[in-house]
């Protein structure tokens, strides 16, 4: 049978109040997973707005490029991007040498670069597709009013091209919130760390894990309400004609 | 509207009161040559109606004017001024030498689409004050003034903060109109207005037109209402097959057509 009493008694970790503490009082458990997908989603879409715009140019020394690289961490298991970041980088004594090291040796550093990379390609191919479904009617709108290209791309293109890519990238935000769960295999004491750490301290696997997995369904489904919010708002026009 | 005298003839010579000279524009896609040499001279005031059955290459010339269309050869000014065409190695057409200079000419000639081509995300306000402010360097404040002139003009009410997928064809129209108005363009370039549109909601678009003409504004209008190139405009071009085949005023080329394919054009489309 479930035990109750072990699953209150530990919920508090999963808050960041590890050994008797208040909640919060570490980052441990949400806070970390909060952290790393805030942060690893913040600096992706920021990757992958120009990424983008480099994947729909006609010039081909600047599409392909991204091409290869949204290529590449698409077809590879996230998990064995972040070994290779967290693993595999410190081989190399030029990586060790470097100002870099002192960032890349942190479990958390790691985690975010790897969650990032991964995060901005999926984003950029999200961004690219609605760049290029852009109505042509409205690019020539734009060029007979007199925009330059960069203008049009800034007021025109982009803005309509984010707001079309809210509702897959609301799968992405979700994917990617699951995703985080493999930080604790680098040591980080995220939500699953957490209940890693709860499993090998009691023995007990399913109070843990079934604790964090309703703390994951938790935050899927205030995603998945923001991002109904979200489209509320930006995707206002898509929507019927309210009367 | 009282019509306008001066003559309108091919290549006529520019002078101060020119807003718009194209001269023997040529334009062809691989070897079809879709406009064979069309020149279009637009006085302060003028509304030109270009007409012709589809495939004649009323608004391929319409679209070059404004380089939305590469024409392989001829020249374009705008008030005086001519537009720097050099070749483009992509292709073989011309395009604008300086991006710069198209953009500010682009300004001058606002252009009406027959779809209408409101930007879809952003409101009826948004897509009129968009160009004003970020093109033309308008402040905000004074850009809204003028949207709000321009749709009283067309006669929209409480649609500021709607969005166009939300209004029927004709208002979009309306609001497409607005927003070219509010580039307080020399020219305006109307691309079949009302072609897209319901029958019941051609009226209204037409309407609109007819006030402009008669406030003044110089336009030229690619159309297939025959009652709009007959009662609005001062000037007629019919063309077939990439050359205009005759010109002059409505009240002539529509009612005493020269040449039998006007007549037979004529005689297809008027109601």
């Amino acid at each position: 049978m479930i035990d109750l009493n072990l699953i209150i008694e530990r919920f508090p970790a999963f808050l960041g109040g590890t050994d008797g503490a208040p909640i919060m009082s570490t980052s441990d458990g949400l806070q970390l997973t909060l952290e790393l997908l805030g942060l690893s989603l913040a600096f992706g879409l920021l990757l992958a707005v120009p990424m983008a715009l480099m994947l729909v140019s006609r010039n081909k020394w600047v599409a392909r490029p991204v091409w290869l690289y949204t290529y590449v961490f698409r077809g590879t298991p996230l998990l064995v991007q972040l070994f290779i970041i967290y693993y595999g980088l410190s081989q190399f004594d030029w990586v060790r040498d470097s100002w870099a090291w002192e960032y890349l040796r942190e479990a958390y550093v790691c985690a975010i670069l790897a969650f990032t990379l991964n995060t901005a390609a999926y984003t950029t191919e999200i961004l690219a597709g609605q760049i290029r479904n852009t109505h042509y009617g409205e690019i020539e709108a734009a060029k007979a009013m007199g925009m330059g290209k960069w203008l049009m791309m800034r007021r025109i293109v982009i803005p309509s091209a984010l707001r079309r890519a809210l509702p897959a990238y609301s799968n992405e935000v979700v994917m990617m919130m699951q995703s985080t769960s493999i930080a604790g295999l680098v040591t980080l004491a995220d939500l699953t760390g957490v209940a890693r750490r709860v499993f090998s301290d009691t023995y007990m696997p399913f109070e843990p894990f079934l604790t964090v997995a309703g703390i994951y369904l938790v935050m899927t489904f205030a995603l998945v309400w923001l991002f109904k919010k979200a489209e509320q708002r930006w995707l206002a026009y898509l929507a019927p004609r309210k009367h | 509207m009282k019509p306008l005298e001066h003559d309108l003839a091919v290549g006529a010579a520019a002078d101060g009161n020119t807003k718009l000279n194209v001269i023997d524009l040529h334009k062809s896609y691989g070897s079809h040559e879709v406009l064979k040499g069309v020149s279009l001279t637009a006085h302060a005031g003028d509304v030109i109606s270009i007409i012709g059955s589809s495939g004649s290459g009323k608004s391929t010339f319409l679209r070059c004017i404004n380089m939305l269309e590469q024409p392989h050869s001829g020249t374009i000014a705008v008030t005086g001024e001519t537009l720097k065409l050099i070749t483009d190695k992509r292709n073989g057409a011309l395009k604008a030498e300086d991006p710069k200079q198209l953009a500010r000419l682009r300004t001058k000639l606002a252009m009406v689409f027959q779809h209408f081509n409101l930007w879809a995300h952003m409101t009826v306000l948004e897509n009129i004050i968009e160009a004003p402010i970020h093109v033309l360097g308008v402040p905000k404040d004074e850009a809204i003034a003028r949207a709000r002139k321009y749709l009283d003009k067309v006669g929209l009410k409480n649609v500021e903060d709607k969005y166009p997928s939300h209004m029927s064809g004709g208002q979009q129209q309306r609001v497409a109109i607005a927003r070219a108005l509010a580039m307080e363009p020399e020219v305006m370039l109307f691309d079949e207005p009302t072609s897209a549109l319901d029958p019941e909601l051609v009226g209204e678009v037409l309407r609109v037109m007819q006030d402009l003409a008669r406030e003044g504004r110089t336009m030229v209008v690619v159309t297939h209402e025959m009652g709009f190139a007959r009662e609005v405009s001062n000037h007629v071009i019919f063309l077939h097959q990439g050359r205009i085949e005759e010109q002059g005023h409505p009240k002539e080329v529509l009612t005493k057509p020269k040449s039998e394919r006007l007549a037979q054009f004529l005689s297809g489309s008027l109601k």
